[in-house]
């Protein structure tokens, strides 16, 4: 399958169509003007009785529309969805985003407290982090030359496009600060470091916007809890990761910031295991894939791996700060378990029909009730209000999209489209165009 | 009654009207004329011969980045496939020559007269007793809330003039997110030439007057195309007919809905469909997830950002106001401590 020709019929390899009309303004052979070559059916002629003659109360349609989308759910004939398609770059590109993420706001931290020394080690721990970033972005494009492609627009509505935008800015904005360091310049470094942190704000988070916002029904059950859920395992990582640098670099024992430190990665960790538990609560059948197969094992782990580090944490009066330095390696470890376990469950997830129809059916049907399994008493509260509370609640969403559309027109993309010839490429290639 | 995508949304600007599919399923006999047509004018692979796919006669399966247009085989009880020769595990007694030729009303005969061998066969009844068995063409349903042109992050989706959604091949790198942000499982990613790829409701033909592919190929008309409004209005009133003769459960599905039952803002490629939609594939309610998730979704995730920062910055302040250590032996750590900063 992989390995399949996919040379255009017409035209060259990915790129748009050059034909031309043997004459401007030419017709196709048999086009008849208004798509009249359309209506050729009989079924639309008096002599059949396809449909009825008089006009139709739209009132009556739409009730029966409504009558037969409501109700219980019948026998769901999958496949619903298309399951994504992404790779292991991108859960390793989340971890890596949301180590960046930690460090920084650890450095900000630092700045803040006055230790300027572990403020500039804490920027080129997320620096490191961030650097392999773009290349794992990259890896995971189906056509890697054109990653810069994500740069030719900018799209506040769609969290890849911000999310490309914010990762380009935090980077640079580090850089620069690390480069500040080198250079001797701590104050510029520290006000750079200050601004990026709104950007490293996004960066951390938008994964979980970026899987929320999709049909896979596990993603955008959860969609409230994933963002704040990746948020607080990229600053338990990022303090971990920079704890244990700090501590290589000659951090003592008792200096404030290695124990905020340590507060910091338990903190945010017993904040993660918070929310992951209200979470799985409120999942309902959405949840089973997180629970199941190798989705949920490496989710069992993730949860495990945050406990132990908790527990060494706790013990690490007794234990010694090796224990401690255990506990950093666990809450990175399990930051990336955690990654690979929801972008694997929202796979399987997108696969489960059952899952996918009864999450669209909430829509329709606020009692819905879970079947089957332990979870039987669980109702499934509804991630939509019925009729007008939806309408009111897409008033905010349609202002996004038209501040989005205005934003694209403002800086005057959406014209790049343009005056391109058809579809282009190997897609619809026009055969048929400019009579012969 | 109908609804238009925003006006600021059309990439194209053409004067055109808002072009649709109506699909009718009372009326499809599941020949798959659609789908040769559609894979011929667009230049797409064959989806391999492994016959049996989707749980009925199928060698499609679903709807995909090579498979635009997509018969869906939807058996009503469960899916009884006899075992034919075609199918590849075949009985033979079956009535089948065993050629790959199969007398269905012979099958179900013999179905319907398990047990008295030698009772007279009913030939109608036998056909009455078999499965229901329903074909629908499924397509990409251009919607007026279109979850994969949101998600889009490289602008290669785009809203033509005539309210259709289309993928420029030469614009998209790959990214693969349309793929989940399409409700319907329509878009999806060739793994052979990495790009993401949907049907694009034969824009070039449109372009040039003509009806797209699958439409044009239609034996029964099953697949209408034309000015959106018009379709809604002649779908309606076929919804009134098959009513009319005691076809009560007949509805469309993605059309003529009340304002807070819409599915996507409307469907330009709707359909009349006779069964509750999961028979079919499709989801009972849809709207972009992207409209729908990526406020509240940000508004949490950014907050919980924000608080995660003040938190650090709170530790930070709260570990620097304890004392440091006391007593004969933490003198040295207190040096340490001290040296550290400077």
């Amino acid at each position: 399958m992989t390995r399949r020709d996919t040379t255009p019929a017409l035209g060259t390899h990915g790129e748009p169509g050059d034909w031309r009309r043997s004459a401007p303004g030419a017709h196709v052979a048999l086009q008849r003007a208004r798509w009249q070559d359309a209506a050729w059916s009989y079924l639309f002629k008096d002599d059949t009785r396809y449909a009825a003659t008089a006009p139709a109360d739209m009132d009556v349609v739409a009730q029966v529309n409504r009558r037969m989308r409501g109700g219980d759910l019948g026998p769901v004939h999958g496949p619903v969805l298309n399951a994504p398609v992404w790779t292991w770059q991108v859960p390793l590109y989340f971890w890596c985003g949301g180590v960046a993420t930690g460090s920084w706001f650890v450095s900000a931290a630092c700045d803040l407290a006055g230790d300027h020394r572990s403020a500039a080690i804490a920027r080129k721990v997320a620096l490191a982090a961030v650097a392999p970033s773009p290349a794992l972005l990259i890896a995971d494009l189906g056509r890697p030359a054109r990653f810069l492609n994500m740069l030719r627009i900018f799209k506040p509505r769609s969290p890849m496009n911000l999310g490309t935008w914010s990762l380009v800015a935090f980077s640079g904005l580090a850089t620069a600060a690390v480069g500040a360091d080198v250079l001797g310049r701590s104050r510029a470094a520290r006000a750079i470091g200050g601004a990026n942190v709104v950007i490293g704000g996004y960066v951390g988070s938008y994964a979980g916007v970026l899987l929320a916002a999709t049909a896979v029904p596990l993603w955008a059950r959860s969609r409230l809890f994933l963002g704040p859920i990746f948020v607080c395992t990229a600053a338990a990582t990022g303090a971990a990761a920079t704890r244990l640098t700090l501590v290589a670099a000659g951090l003592p024992i008792g200096h404030p910031t290695r124990s905020a430190l340590g507060g910091i990665e338990a903190g945010a960790m017993a904040g993660e295991l918070l929310l992951s538990s209200i979470n799985e609560r409120r999942l309902g059948r959405a949840g089973l894939s997180l629970e199941h197969g190798a989705a949920g094992r490496i989710f069992r782990a993730a949860t495990w791996g945050m406990r132990g580090g908790l527990v060494l944490h706790l013990m690490r009066g007794r234990l010694g700060p090796r224990a401690h330095h255990a506990a950093s390696v666990c809450y990175l470890a399990a930051g990336l378990a955690l990654r690979y376990a929801w972008v694997h469950a929202g796979r399987e997830s997108a696969r489960d029909d059952e899952a996918v129809a009864r999450v669209a059916r909430a829509a329709v049907t606020v009692d819905d009730r879970v079947s089957g399994g332990r979870r039987q008493q669980r109702l499934v509260a509804s991630t939509r209000a019925p009729r007008a509370a939806r309408r009111l609640r897409r008033g905010p969403a349609e202002l996004v999209r038209r501040a989005s559309l205005l934003a694209e027109r403002a800086l005057g993309q959406s014209h790049s489209v343009v005056g391109r010839s058809g579809t282009g490429g190997s897609g619809a290639t026009p055969r048929a165009s400019a009579g012969s | 009654m109908t609804t238009r995508a925003a006006p600021t949304e059309i990439a194209i600007h053409k004067p055109a009207e808002r072009m649709g599919f109506f699909t009718d399923t009372t009326v499809c006999i599941g020949c798959k004329a659609c789908e040769v047509a559609c894979k011929q004018w667009n230049d797409l692979p064959a989806d391999g011969a492994r016959f049996g796919k989707g749980g009925s006669y199928d060698h499609t399966g679903a709807l995909g980045a090579s498979t635009w247009r997509h018969v869906r085989f939807v058996e009503i009880d469960g899916g009884h496939l006899p075992d034919i020769p075609a199918v590849g595990r075949g009985r033979t007694d079956l009535g089948g020559s065993g050629s790959g030729d199969l007398d269905l009303v012979a099958v179900a005969a013999q179905r319907a007269n398990r047990g008295g061998a030698d009772a007279a066969i009913d030939v109608a009844a036998a056909v009455a007793a078999m499965d229901d068995w329903l074909f629908m063409s499924d397509v990409c349903k251009h919607c007026t809330n279109a979850g994969c042109l949101d998600a889009c992050p490289t602008g290669a989706l785009i809203r033509t003039e005539f309210e259709t959604v289309v993928l420029q091949a030469d614009v998209c790198n790959g990214c693969g997110y349309c793929v989940p942000a399409c409700p319907f499982g329509v878009v999806a990613r060739d793994p052979a030439d990495g790009r993401a790829a949907k049907c694009t409701l034969c824009y070039d033909r449109l372009q040039d007057g003509l009806e797209p592919a699958c439409a044009k190929s239609c034996p029964t008309d099953s697949i209408q195309f034309g000015l959106y409004d018009e379709l809604v209005e002649i779908a309606a009133r076929r919804v009134g007919e098959l009513h009319a003769r005691g076809i009560a459960d007949a509805y469309l599905y993605g059309a003529a809905d009340e304002p807070a039952d819409e599915l996507a803002g409307g469907l330009g490629a709707f359909f009349l469909l006779t069964e509750p939609p999961e028979r079919y594939g499709l989801p009972a309610q849809a709207e972009s997830p992207i409209q729908e998730n990526v406020i509240p979704a940000t508004a949490a995730a950014y907050g919980a950002a924000l608080l995660a920062a003040a938190g650090a910055a709170a530790a930070f302040l709260g570990a620097g106001r304890r004392p440091l250590p006391r007593g004969r032996g933490a003198r040295a750590r207190r040096r340490a401590i001290r040296g550290w900063s400077r």
